[in-house]
């Protein structure tokens, strides 16, 4: 009955356009993962989290400066800030200690931190739902494709995406400290034998995954009702495109998470009742032809 | 050979550290346990559940407690876990030893300690899980339901939507339990009333769903005149904020229990949509008489902002209780069940009764429509519709039948 | 084994079999909800620790284990005797099917295929409500008569949990143990000499499916009630926390490490609401300061008291 109505091309246009919106928060988030664990080799159960308090701490900004769409523009530049630094000092104080550990002891301990931040954010800002307002000139819709609505803030943050991997990829690849966190990810001692310091070079990519993590949460809150719990729903999807994609690998990141927002928005399509399976099968197909991810990955 | 050694040491250690935990209550006094679901989206509703709680207890505490012993209560944290919940109220009955049990918003964790209190023969207050087994086929005397249900909520909405020129109807929702069962109960009994209506199409989306876009162009491309919303806890708001962002709410008229409550349109304050449908069990501002308007002072004098819905559940929970050891004359647990059994007690919304057949409280349900309103800044409900508790719940016999 | 350790565990047993005693009720069920997890917690050390598998989802075996118990007591008119048997066959089977598919990846790659497929699954139990009552979970699972009283389920979970125990302890010290322990230290110099590593890997996979899937039955004959949240990926990561803060290298580890998780989440949060943060907090600080869990400690420390400190493994 529903495939119905993939034979009108404007439904499902409409739908890959959608799916595509939705990619951008989730690569944004998963970039940011796919760094950390692809240079620090720390799977930070904590991103959720991070991301989280983005949203929050969004609300308070908008909510100090008056509810206007002006507090959206400044959550945008200071909330990721918020939550970098508040990573910063996760780092300096504990993490930059523990690098030489197991894999699985940091997971554990990013899983502390992640049960330790969702209290706090209980806390802080309380159990009620907050809102953040889509700012104005991003109000309202487009008629896209057969007059089916496009909401104009899904149009923003899917120009949003592109502009978030390019200067990523500038970021990496263009810039000296860019370079020296990409041989550290391969290749740690040599680096730090080079003369390099490791160390800082950790803590800066650690901060801009947890920056990324944030901005994640800012752009996200406009769209969604900011609760408690934000975290759980993420975290477990932002594994899973880092996986898929290729571990260290932000072109993987964005890859894997335009294969999880289109097979969810296909999905619905194609069998509404699970639609939500799409996405694992996906990640269990890639997983299987390419054990490593699709793109090569640092580890 | 020490390891094993040490560790037996070890567990005796934390037995003896356990036992010398006190017990933490004076012995003259009445205990109420609570678990509930504080971390996560719920506990925008549970707040208010344990707040109208503690106003009731507070006053009836002050007037000289119950038969003279005053009410006690602890809460616990379930976190929305089903087994952390059970066990958690099972350490309020056998180590803490309560009077009575009262919670929860998590529907398996109401069904399971609806259980364990069924063979602990301990009476146990549901204030805000809705799923229609707990009175219906899982019912027990035991058990107390002070809020509305699944089932009583769509045959409330139903009521209502029979009225209205719709035909074609979309049905969509969370996909768990909560979301099926409004849906099922309310298109069956939409049926019953106004056989001419069509359903067009259904979708149904995860729990915590955030994205709703690719739902709504879907249910926009099949035109229905209506859409049914079974969302529950936070994807009220996202559906309501998806629903503007993509011009649904001006398009198509849809219906969601609850979305004409404060929980969900203060936080839009200004940005809510308008035209949406909804029901509720309580609004501060309907009716404005002046018993709810006494209620409303008392709530935001001690906590600072208005009563939501579960306020009422808990305020009238622990006056229920009261009331009805009062009326047995003495702190027993049959004696509260026979003296609740058709007690009706005034709340701030009137008279309220709790039905001696299943235990269930008698409610009004509002129908209404979200409107703006210059006194507020946040949308409220319009239009609003009053329907009697005996116009939705399900018959006694209807009940009784489906229990074991 | 010495003979002081035989006499110490002699002691620890006497002990726990004399519990419902002098214990009040409470405790009698506390200490049966910290023997089945426990053993869950253990389980998964089996191709955790021992083994060097990234098992990321053994939840899914427990509440299969825990399920098939149910719907057989619930939907079959068989013994139910029978039930507490299928459901562990049930959940070994699955253990089977799931590694089959993953066994190829290794380390983090296997524990992410195993939370995807894991999550079909549960996935499918939520949503199939008439079959196996959706996210409402089953209540008032019927339990044989002599089973039922808090007593009664505390000793069947007794002996059970340390008959498992002992027979998982003895797979260990098994030439199997030693392989699998071998092939999580250098896979390729044990393929080298000849030990077939998949099917070692596969028969712990099923070995520990099994023993989380009588983890599960367990569960259903203490609190008579099952969820999907027992097979969701939250409580394979509490599974995983039990087995680090207790020491994975360790035998009893995760028994600890289970012991300590249910004990604080129970007395906690009779203080505060936020258990969590507490829990959090203490989780830091042993990551911190006792990096191979707190048995993983207090091994070494008698360790370096008696003989050169051992690398086992790490």
């Amino acid at each position: 009955m529903d495939a119905v109505y993939s034979i009108i091309s404007a439904g499902v246009l409409s739908q890959v356009f959608v799916g595509l919106s939705r990619t951008t928060i989730l690569f944004i988030v998963a970039s940011g993962l796919t760094l950390i664990l692809g240079v620090l080799r720390i799977p930070n159960v904590a991103h959720g989290s991070l991301y989280m308090i983005g949203a929050f701490t969004a609300f308070t900004v908008t909510k100090l400066s008056g509810g206007g769409s002006a507090g959206f523009w400044i959550a945008l530049v200071i909330a990721p800030l918020i939550v970098a630094l508040i990573s910063l000092i996760a780092e300096r104080g504990m993490f930059q200690f523990l690098y030489e550990r197991e894999h699985l002891m940091l997971l554990l301990l990013t899983f502390a931190f992640s049960l330790v931040f969702g209290d706090l954010v209980k806390l802080v800002w309380g159990g009620e739902y907050k809102s953040v307002p889509v700012p104005h000139i991003f109000q309202g819709f487009v008629p896209l494709f057969g007059g089916l609505p496009f909401p104009l803030y899904n149009l923003f943050l899917l120009l949003a995406g592109p502009v978030v991997a390019i200067l990523l990829y500038l970021l990496t690849n263009k810039t000296k400290m860019g370079k020296i966190a990409r041989a550290a990810a391969v290749d740690r001692e040599m680096v730090g034998a080079v003369g390099i310091n490791v160390s800082r070079v950790f803590a800066t990519v650690f901060v801009i995954g947890c920056y990324l993590a944030g901005l994640g949460g800012v752009l996200v809150a406009p769209t969604v009702s900011v609760t408690l719990g934000m975290d759980h729903n993420l975290i477990i999807e932002a594994f899973l495109i880092v996986i898929m994609g290729g571990l260290g690998n932000i072109w993987g990141a964005l890859l894997g998470a335009l294969i999880f927002g289109l097979t969810q928005s296909l999905g619905i399509l194609i069998w509404p009742k699970f639609g939500i399976i799409f996405p694992y099968l996906a990640v269990v197909v890639v997983l299987l032809f390419r054990p490593t991810g699709l793109l090569k990955s640092t580890w | 050979m020490k390891k094993s050694v040490l560790l037996s040491m070890s567990l005796l250690l934390f037995v003896g550290l356990f036992m010398v935990c006190p017990l933490t209550y004076a012995q003259n006094t009445i205990k109420v346990g609570i678990v509930d679901t504080y971390t996560g989206p719920a506990t925008t509703f549970t707040m208010d559940v344990l707040d109208g709680f503690k106003l009731a207890v507070n006053e009836i505490n002050a007037k000289g407690g119950v038969l003279g012993k005053k009410i006690e209560y602890t809460t616990r944290d379930e976190k929305f876990k089903p087994d952390i919940g059970l066990a958690m109220a099972k350490e309020l009955v056998l180590k803490e030893k309560v009077d009575i049990l009262m919670g929860t918003i998590n529907s398996a964790t109401a069904l399971a300690i609806s259980d364990f209190a069924k063979k602990e023969k301990l009476p146990f207050f549901v204030t805000f899980s809705k799923s229609e087994k707990i009175i219906g086929e899982k019912g027990h005397p035991y058990i107390f339901n002070m809020n509305e249900n699944t089932a009583m909520v769509g045959k409330a909405a139903a009521v209502a939507l029979a009225k209205k020129p719709y035909i074609k109807y979309w049905i969509a929702g969370d996909d768990y339990e909560y979301g099926h069962a409004i849906a099922n109960s309310l298109w069956n009994n939409l049926k019953k009333l106004k056989p001419q209506v069509q359903k067009a199409g259904e979708s149904w989306w995860k729990v915590g769903e955030a994205d709703f876009t690719p739902y709504i162009t879907q249910i926009l491309a099949a035109k229905p005149d209506f859409i049914i919303a079974a969302t529950g806890g936070a994807g009220m708001v996202n559906f309501q904020k998806a629903a503007k962002a993509t011009g649904l709410s001006q398009k198509i008229p849809f219906y969601q229990h609850t979305a004409i409550e404060l929980s969900v349109l203060k936080p839009q304050g200004q940005n809510a949509p308008e035209g949406v449908f909804g029901t509720a069990n309580y609004f501060f501002y309907y009716p404005d008489t002046p018993s709810n308007r006494a209620f409303v002072d008392e709530f935001k004098r001690a906590y600072n902002r208005e009563p939501r819905i579960g306020a009422l559940s808990g305020y009238m929970t622990a006056r229920f209780i009261a009331a009805g050891y009062k009326k047995a004359g003495k702190i027993d647990t049959e004696g509260l069940i026979k003296a609740l059994e058709g007690m009706s007690l005034d709340s701030p919304v009137g008279p309220m009764a709790i039905r001696g057949c299943d235990h269930q409280l008698e409610l009004p349900m509002y129908f209404g429509v979200t409107t703006k309103n210059p006194k507020y800044d946040f949308l409220v409900a319009g239009d609003v519709q009053v329907i009697q508790a005996k116009d939705y719940m399900p018959t006694c016999d209807e009940v009784l039948r489906v229990r074991k | 084994m010495s003979r002081q350790t035989i006499l110490g565990l002699g002691a620890g047993i006497i002990v726990l079999l004399l519990f419902p005693v002098f214990l009040p009720r409470f405790y009698v069920y506390l200490v049966s909800i910290i023997l089945l997890y426990g053993l869950l917690a253990t389980s998964l050390n089996l191709v955790l620790g021992y083994g060097g598998i990234f098992q990321f989802h053994h939840a899914v075996f427990y509440g299969v284990g825990a399920y098939g118990t149910t719907l057989m007591l619930t939907k079959t008119g068989l013994p139910p005797m029978l039930a507490f048997i299928v459901g562990p066959l049930a959940s070994a089977a699955f253990g089977l099917v799931i590694g089959i598919i993953c066994i190829r990846l290794s380390k983090l790659y296997f524990g992410m295929l195993q939370i995807s497929l894991g999550s079909l699954v549960w996935a499918i139990v939520y949503r199939w409500y008439s079959f196996t009552g959706g996210d409402d979970g089953i209540h008032g699972i019927p339990i044989p008569e002599m089973l039922s009283s808090p007593k009664s389920a505390y000793y069947y979970t007794l002996i059970i949990t340390l008959a498992s125990l002992f027979v998982m302890w003895k797979i260990i010290r098994s030439p199997f143990g030693s392989a699998l322990q071998g092939i999580r230290d250098n896979p390729v110099r044990s393929e080298m000499i000849g030990i077939n590593v998949r099917m070692h890997q596969l028969l712990a996979l099923v070995l520990a499916g099994f023993f989380a899937g009588v983890a599960g039955s367990l569960f259903v004959v203490v609190d008579n009630t099952v969820f999907p949240d027992m097979l969701f990926w939250t409580l394979s990561l509490e599974i995983l926390i039990m087995c680090l803060l207790g020491g994975w290298f360790t035998f009893l580890g995760p028994m600890l490490g289970a012991a300590v998780i249910v004990a604080l989440r129970t007395f906690v949060s009779a203080y505060t609401d936020y258990w969590a943060l507490v829990l959090g907090i203490i989780m830091m600080l042993v990551i911190l300061f006792l990096p191979n869990g707190i048995l993983g400690y207090v091994e070494e420390k008698f360790k370096r008291g008696f003989m050169e400190p051992e690398i086992e493994g790490q």
